[in-house]
């Protein structure tokens, strides 16, 4: 019935696609990166990892990301928890209003962010009545600035991944746990948490990998005064046209995001075979 | 007893808490929608006065609407490309038959890992190599990249799903390939084609980082008019533009809730 000849012939189209235009715009990539001086030569990954403004930009990029990721798990593991055990019948339009974002493009949810951060804008306000922050503060072009509006931006993909893993654990373990007089607190704690391992971290290699590439948010929050990553790739490419260095960025990028995934993987995937 | 019970002091903390990160994920959705009917002559929340003043001239930049038709064109020909590549490899990927399948489907899906601007900077390089096309037609090329692979993880579990039984016995009561595809297959996994090519839509109208390099300066998609508006000053108009975004997306939604309803 089915054979080989018409599986190939099914298959092919997206193997040659992605082999003309995800694999061989890597290695034009790789060649860019590796052409100065000419024609073979690592100039500008010794000039990337020789000064201080771009080891601090790889660092600042790792520290937004994982601030990101934080935020995630703090505000997403008690709203998942929430929507997975609270008995209405609003619950499915409480998960349409918490991934509706999902929908609207990151330009768009960081104009929303734009709003409220600058100086005469609501949070800036309120936040210096308060007295949290000096009057004439603003969001804008700071680090903090960034992390809130990405924190924002990534927390659906964390909802969803930890209200699917919560929907599927065994319920009867927090029954009897509860029903043998352990409060909601140690139950969460104790029989939850330990479930979620698995969930918890999936969703933080989803938001982390996200955020370390994330360009429009940083790009539109925090501007050239905040040091990422994907801001300087568009700067060296769009601005200063130097293509080699940009490309050379591009890469350290794409091995810290791929080294990430890969030590992420195997903690996943232990955290999987452990015994009960 | 329930975990989650507002009596209880835990209970009260959790809802407490889950209010205000519903709060802050939707909250400045609603802030730029509100200000963005505001009748001062700047952008305020909450907004003073009531007026469409804003809108009216977005409907006068003709940027904007350029900018929408130009997302809308591109979309739809990302969307219409990628469910013709990837509903027939998804097809043949969900096969039982088929060994090594699963090591293909994780190959294809990579480009889902990587970031969007590295793939962007790569394409441009790669495109001032190879010029195989020209404006946005590179764009639509570049969309495919992660398009493709969301059709395929939407629609191969949708296959994956359909009893092979069905299929076979229409083949052997007489049915071409064709006609048992078109006959038997296609009425079960209709919705999951409509839901990928949604999703395909969605990704490409969206998308920023890769129209950022690509695009054709002549011819922006909306995202890039609104950043590089945005770059200059944030006026209101872009209050207005961001809102009427979103406002369309939420039809959408609600359109894709009543059909699902409507259907049981």
């Amino acid at each position: 019935m089915k054979k080989a000849g018409p599986i190939i012939l099914m298959v092919a189209p997206v193997a040659i696609i992605l082999i003309g235009l995800f694999l061989m715009p890597q290695f034009y990539l790789f060649r860019q990166s590796i052409s100065l001086p000419p024609p073979v030569g690592i100039d500008t990954y010794l000039q990337f990892f020789s000064e201080r403004f771009y080891l601090d930009m790889l660092g600042r990029t790792f520290l937004v990301a994982g601030l990101v990721t934080l935020i995630c798990i703090l505000c997403g593991f008690p709203l998942a928890l929430w929507l997975a055990r609270i008995e209405t019948r609003f619950v499915p339009l409480l998960l349409l209003i918490t991934t509706f974002p999902l929908l609207v493009s990151a330009v768009v949810r960081s104009f929303a962010w734009m709003v409220l951060f600058f100086r005469n804008g609501l949070l800036s306000q309120t936040m210096a009545a308060t007295g949290l922050v000096s009057p004439g503060f603003q969001f804008m072009g700071t680090t903090a600035g960034v992390v809130i509006a990405l924190g924002q931006v990534m927390l659906p993909l964390m909802i969803i991944t930890l209200y699917s893993v919560l929907r599927t654990i065994d319920r009867d373990l927090e029954n009897a746990a509860m029903n043998l007089g352990a409060s909601p607190w140690s139950t969460t704690w104790l029989v939850i948490v330990p479930q979620m391992k698995g969930g918890i971290l999936a969703g933080s290699l989803l938001v982390f990998s996200l955020s370390v590439g994330a360009f429009a948010t940083p790009s539109l929050i925090g501007g050239s005064r905040v040091n990422m990553m994907a801001i300087g790739i568009q700067e060296q490419a769009l601005e200063l046209f130097d293509w080699p260095f940009a490309a050379a960025m591009a890469m350290i990028l794409l091995a810290a995001a791929l080294i990430i995934a890969v030590v992420y993987g195997r903690i996943i995937s232990e955290q999987s075979h452990e015994p009960r | 007893m329930s975990l989650v019970s507002w009596r209880s002091p835990f209970g009260f903390a959790l809802s407490l808490v889950a209010v205000l990160v519903i709060a802050y994920i939707i909250g400045p959705l609603i802030v730029i929608v509100g200000s963005s009917v505001g009748g001062a002559g700047y952008l305020s929340f909450p907004p003073e006065g009531f007026s469409l003043q804003w809108y009216s001239k977005l409907i006068r930049e003709p940027l904007y609407l350029n900018g929408f038709l130009t997302s809308l064109r591109i979309a739809s020909t990302v969307t219409l490309l990628s469910l013709l590549i990837g509903i027939p490899a998804a097809y043949a990927l969900a096969y039982r038959g088929f060994r090594g399948a699963s090591t293909l489907v994780s190959i294809f899906l990579s480009p889902l890992m990587l970031p969007s601007l590295v793939l962007a900077v790569a394409l441009t390089i790669f495109f001032s190599h190879w010029p195989l096309t020209t404006g946005n037609n590179r764009l639509v090329l570049a969309h495919l990249i992660i398009c493709i692979p969301c059709v395929l993880r939407v629609t191969i579990p949708a296959f994956q799903r359909l009893d092979p039984a069905l299929e076979e016995a229409a083949l052997n009561l007489g049915a071409t390939p064709l006609k048992a595809f078109l006959l038997v297959t296609l009425p079960v996994v209709k919705s999951g084609f409509a839901a990928a090519g949604a999703l395909a839509f969605i990704m490409s109208f969206d998308e920023f980082d890769m129209a950022l390099f690509l695009s054709d300066p002549a011819q922006m998609p909306l995202t890039v008019v609104l950043y590089t508006k945005a770059q200059l000053a944030f006026d209101p108009t872009l209050a207005a533009a961001a809102s009427s975004l979103i406002l369309m997306m939420l039809v959408l939604m609600i359109l894709v809730q009543i059909v699902r309803m409507l259907r049981g």
